[in-house]
């Protein structure tokens, strides 16, 4: 499937380079506190959004950096940052 | 002929401003589900919900394999039952399944892989489903296009040959179930979006959908690969889903030459014979999330070379069609089966990933019966949603772990 994505370090690549790397869901849980409920939020849960969400990739086939992008599931293209627009 | 044509659902009613039950989505585990509720609970006061058709997504779009060769203890009895439902649905809904019992033979081709299969025939015939093991020889002689040499990529080593299984026509399904369901005065309401669940009090409340509110008190939101997306977004309950496109694509039909369904691991291939003769094969998944159902060279070109080893008589064919579906891939590739639990009146049946087909008829009936007693029953118990935060994952992920983007 075609899809291209914006490495930080390369630039825009051949998708299949990559490997995704889940939705992003923010920093990992601090370890005080940590129920078995957030953690199975951090670690499975999904929102799978039908639309534009913030995901991380690594470059697997290349640098090997790990980045986030935003990216449509609709469309299967790589869209700007939220911030691009302001 | 013309003048008298009869619609196969009934005629086109209003949407009503109330149902006992609302099933958003119109594909098999939807159908099915109506089609239990009325007959075995008499709950005929249901509308089905869908934004296209029926059989529009998964319903039209897998290969149409049926098997219960899975690992676990609880999923080979589900699988098991819903391979003996298919003679019966066929009988009960008076409508041609076209179950093809032609039985699937699983490539091995490591010894760690036969390995494995000891285990999960082990498992198979520990629930009493049939499954035998067998080197290369005897997977020649059950399937002759099949090359046994040493000089591919990945030799076969020998087969876990499963006679139960087979192809059943899926559109027939749909369509079967569909009837069956209405003659119980079920209404299927297609080109029908919904657009929101409302709930009161921790109770389900309403449906909004592009032809109205519907007052309701309990739904279940069974929409294969576009489940979880409506859940969180109506809801806000995540789910342990990624939603991944499958790719298969179907041959210029042949003279007879496949009497079984040949898959293999290693090669990420399977392949079976229509009725019509095509082949049809399969299948990729592109480990990111995507709603898109495109297809590839990429993948065509990989189908080729793995067909043209294993089975090369196959060289020089032509492919015909090619097409994709979505996947909702667990993180332990089993289904989550739900209800009652975080909103009162919510029922849930999504997860499936590839297996969305095979199981159809018995996760209908199941879910029917847990929507009418609101109590799950003993078979379908451990597919809840919490077992992820309990860390009682079902481990029926085999040798397909590469096939969700968690790997």
């Amino acid at each position: 499937m075609s899809l291209t994505i914006t490495c930080p370090i390369c630039g825009k690549r051949d998708g299949y380079e990559f490997r995704f790397g889940g939705e992003d869901k923010g920093p990992r849980p601090d370890e005080d506190g940590l129920t078995p409920q957030s953690w199975c939020e951090y670690v499975h849960l999904n929102e799978c959004v039908a639309g534009r969400q913030k995901e991380w990739w690594v470059h697997k086939d290349g640098c090997g950096s790990w980045f986030t992008i935003h990216r449509d599931s609709v469309m299967n293209v790589e869209v700007a940052t939220p911030e691009a627009h302001k | 002929m013309f003048g008298k044509y009869k619609p196969l659902l009934g005629e086109k009613t209003q949407l009503k401003s109330s149902y006992d039950v609302v099933i958003i989505g119109g594909g098999l585990h939807s159908l099915a589900t109506a089609y239990f509720l009325a007959k075995e609970h008499g709950i005929t006061d249901v509308a089905i919900i869908e934004k296209n058709y029926i059989g529009f997504g998964g319903a039209g779009r897998n290969t149409a394999i049926v098997r219960a060769n899975q690992r676990t203890q609880y999923n080979v009895p589900l699988y098991k039952e819903a391979l003996d439902l298919w003679p019966v649905l066929t009988k009960d809904l008076d409508y041609n399944l076209m179950f093809n019992n032609c039985g699937n033979l699983n490539l091995m081709h490591s010894e760690a892989a036969m390995k494995a299969a000891r285990m999960t025939i082990a498992t198979a015939q520990f629930h009493g489903v049939e499954s035998h093991l067998l080197d290369a020889k005897e997977a020649k002689e059950l399937v002759p296009a099949l090359n046994i040499s040493e000089d591919i990529t990945f030799p076969i080593h020998g087969a876990m040959f499963h006679p139960p299984g087979g192809i059943v026509r899926h559109d027939a399904v749909v369509w079967g179930l569909a009837k069956g369901a209405s003659k119980y005065g079920v209404e299927i309401h297609q080109q029908t979006e919904a657009t929101a669940v409302n709930t009161k009090n921790g109770k389900i409340v309403s449906v909004e959908t592009s032809r109205g509110t519907i007052n309701t008190s309990k739904v279940l939101i069974s929409a294969g690969g576009y489940s979880a997306s409506l859940i969180y977004g109506m809801l806000g309950i995540k789910l342990p889903i990624s939603v991944l496109t499958i790719q298969a694509m179907v041959t210029q039909p042949l003279k007879p030459l496949l009497n079984h369904v040949v898959s293999s691991g290693a090669y990420h291939c399977y392949a079976n014979q229509t009725l019509k003769g095509e082949i049809a094969t399969g299948a990729h998944m592109d480990q990111w999330p995507n709603y898109t159902t495109q297809t590839t060279a990429h993948y065509i070109k990989h189908q080729a070379e793995a067909l043209s080893e294993f089975l090369p008589c196959l060289r020089g064919l032509r492919f015909m069609r090619i097409w994709s579906g979505l996947a909702d891939m667990t993180p332990d590739m089993a289904p989550i089966l739900d209800g009652n639990d975080q909103i009162e009146g919510f029922f849930m049946n999504c997860g499936w990933g590839y297996f969305g087909f095979k199981s159809c008829t018995v996760a209908g009936k199941y879910m029917a019966e847990f929507m009418a007693k609101g109590e799950a029953p003993d078979m379908i118990k451990p597919f809840n949603l919490r077992r992820y935060e309990q860390h009682k994952l079902m481990g029926e992920t085999a040798e397909l772990v590469t096939y969700t983007p968690n790997n």
